[in-house]
């Protein structure tokens, strides 16, 4: 199997239009989750969510547009032969609300193929294109398709893009679901009481470790595995005993071909909601045994971004390699029994050498990764 | 490593077919056929009833190709894995949900709707349905390659990411107000096994070549009339 490495990653979130203004403010504790200013909230459960500040739609009406600009903007070069992946749940869906609303739309932008072009104008990409949709671990997966085309040999050069929005449609079903928090959601704590949506966007370049040398392309970390499993259980509500992410990160162990006590640390899923987080926990216990392994969550700071989360976890998973530390896991108070010694409001120094990164989804689905640091050769 | 399909299923505008009984397989033109549980499921299933269209859909092809492949009855949850390509996925659900929400501000959005505006939510019914734990999703190709489904699911079985991969395509028809040109209404999946020797009843050994076809026992082909075409043995 070839060796997978990441040359390039990009990311927008809430606390910023750069990965490195993200790490900052995320190492620092702020929380990017603020009044809701994009549509009417008195109808909804929550009237907060994390917004990627002044997005407003670009050409066509779609934030999107936007939002891919942003994440983007100032990328590295992509080869042009790179496989291309994108991963969003509903892309476009402001135009769906604008076309409901009587407004008239071009109903081509209703379908995820019209993102993957926009990707392709702006990055100059024309190897084959495909949306990963696996629910809100879209990412994840979409991360692991191409890390396992470049590791089989299909391909030298894969460039993951995920992106999702802040939407009324998305925003009123969680509400409806009674998903949401009533305020700024709290993942891992105990009283946490639902999740905050958020909308970011990231992009990471894969490659073929021999390909990113010659190229003299600098190698962020490696993807050393990556695994993905079903619950069999229910569409919505993840399984309690975590079966579908015990196999996930079973898999993800099996292909970097290393035993569960090599992790250094975990970026979680860590949606704030009451039965994620307890499956976590559970599932975490299930693979760690009594060990305290150091874990966090973004999601109390960029809210939860669904299609994009694994992208852009995995990105600050980079900034968590390179410095030995797990951003805070903002809104903590008081840890969920069973995280206690694991989480913490403050950001945990780690090891720094093997970080596994979490997200599960809707459908049951669940998806890892396995990063590693980049040793000195 | 050699692939081999033991089961296909589908529902197009032609009627529901299966492979293994050598049904024809056509895309047929005019409305979808009524998919009713009695038709596709042995014992009560009252779930079935309540899904979205596009979910019921997914399902039932699902549903046809696993009975195909002998693989509907479990007691077990198995290592399976699906992929469905989709062009317009739950857009009819996305619409009819979204409804709910513009008629009274949000007061009224329908959470049963809801959780079914993500394309990938039938893979979970799927995987409930018939004990799946092997990785699943849905995908979005460019232009509606519509036999991508099978490169994607091959890739799967090399991958190792599962020992069987369920793979097809699922799409309803363009909403009536929001018309998007191409594209075959219905669903077909095949059961993929990877194996050097063909398991008994199969229907064919299947790859994907260099080219961007699909070659069924060595015949190639670019879309589900030639697929259908090469196990029929007309050229």
């Amino acid at each position: 199997m070839k060796d997978v490495v990441i040359c390039a990653a990009s990311a927008v979130t809430a606390l910023g239009d750069s990965l490195g203004e993200s790490w900052a403010r995320l190492l620092r504790g702020e929380c990017g989750i603020r009044p809701l200013e994009r549509f009417e909230t008195s109808g909804y459960f929550s009237k907060v969510a994390a917004c990627v500040p002044d997005l407003e739609p670009g050409r066509g009406g779609s934030r999107l547009t936007t939002l891919l600009e942003r994440t983007l903007g100032g990328f590295a070069e992509v080869p042009p032969e790179s496989l291309l992946f994108l991963a969003t749940t509903k892309g476009e869906i402001d135009l769906l609300e604008l076309e409901r609303r009587g407004a008239e739309i071009d109903p081509r932008r209703l379908l995820s193929e019209t993102v993957l072009g926009e990707i392709r104008r702006r990055t100059g990409v024309k190897g084959p294109g495909v949306n990963v949709n696996a629910a809100c671990a879209s990412a994840t997966l979409a991360l692991g398709r191409g890390a396992a085309a470049i590791a089989c040999g299909d391909a030298d050069a894969a460039l993951v893009v995920c992106c999702d929005l802040v939407s009324e449609f998305v925003f009123s079903g969680f509400s409806a679901l009674k998903a949401l928090s009533s305020d700024r959601c709290r993942p891992f704590d105990a009283g946490r009481d639902g999740l905050s949506l958020g909308e970011g966007g990231a992009a990471l370049l894969l490659m073929e470790r021999s390909r990113a040398d010659r190229e003299g392309r600098p190698v962020l970390c490696r993807l050393l595995g990556w695994g993905a499993a079903g619950d069999a259980h229910h569409i919505t509500a993840p399984a309690r005993d975590g079966c579908g992410l015990i196999l996930a990160v079973k898999r993800a162990l099996q292909v970097a071909g290393i035993e569960a006590q090599r992790v250094d640390g975990i970026s979680a899923h860590g949606t704030g909601t009451v039965f994620n987080d307890l499956m976590e926990l559970t599932a975490f216990r299930t693979l760690f045994g009594d060990r305290k392994v150091p874990l966090h969550s973004v999601k109390g700071a960029l809210g939860h971004t669904l299609g994009a989360a694994g992208g852009i976890e995995a990105a600050l998973a980079i900034r968590s390699l390179e410095s030995g530390l797990l951003p805070p896991t903002v809104g903590l108070r008081h840890p969920e029994p069973g995280g206690e010694g694991c989480v913490s409001a403050e950001a945990l120094t780690f090891p720094g050498r093997i970080l596994l990164s979490t997200n599960s989804g809707f459908g049951g689905i669940n998806g890892a990764l396995l990063l590693s640091r980049e040793e000195a050769r | 490593m050699k692939i081999h399909v033991t089961g296909i299923g589908w529902v197009t505008a032609a009627g529901i077919g299966r492979g293994r009984r050598r049904d024809l397989f056509a895309w047929g033109t005019g409305e979808l056929p009524a998919l009713s549980r009695r038709e596709l499921f042995s014992d009560p299933y009252p779930r079935f009833g309540r899904l979205d269209d596009f979910s019921r859909l997914g399902l039932a092809g699902i549903a046809l190709a696993l009975a195909d492949a002998g693989l509907d009855a479990w007691q077990q949850k198995r290592p399976i894995g699906i992929v469905a390509e989709t062009r317009l996925g739950c857009l009819a659900t996305d619409i009819a949900y979204f409804d709910t929400v513009v008629s009274d501000g949000g007061a009224l959005a329908s959470p049963n709707l809801f959780a079914y505006t993500l394309s990938n939510t039938f893979l979970g019914e799927a995987a409930i349905r018939f004990g799946l734990t092997g990785p699943a999703f849905v995908a979005n190709s460019e232009g509606g390659r519509e036999i991508e489904c099978l490169r994607l699911g091959i890739d799967s079985l090399r991958y190792g990411d599962c020992p069987i991969m369920v793979t097809g395509r699922c799409d309803l028809a363009p909403p009536r107000n929001i018309p998007i040109p191409d594209g075959h209404a219905g669903a077909i999946f095949l059961v993929l096994v990877g194996g050097e020797e063909p398991p008994p009843g199969s229907c064919g050994e299947i790859a994907w070549d260099s080219r961007g076809f699909a070659t069924l026992d060595g015949v190639a082909a670019s879309s589900w009339e030639e697929l259908a075409a090469a196990r029929s043995g007309v050229r």
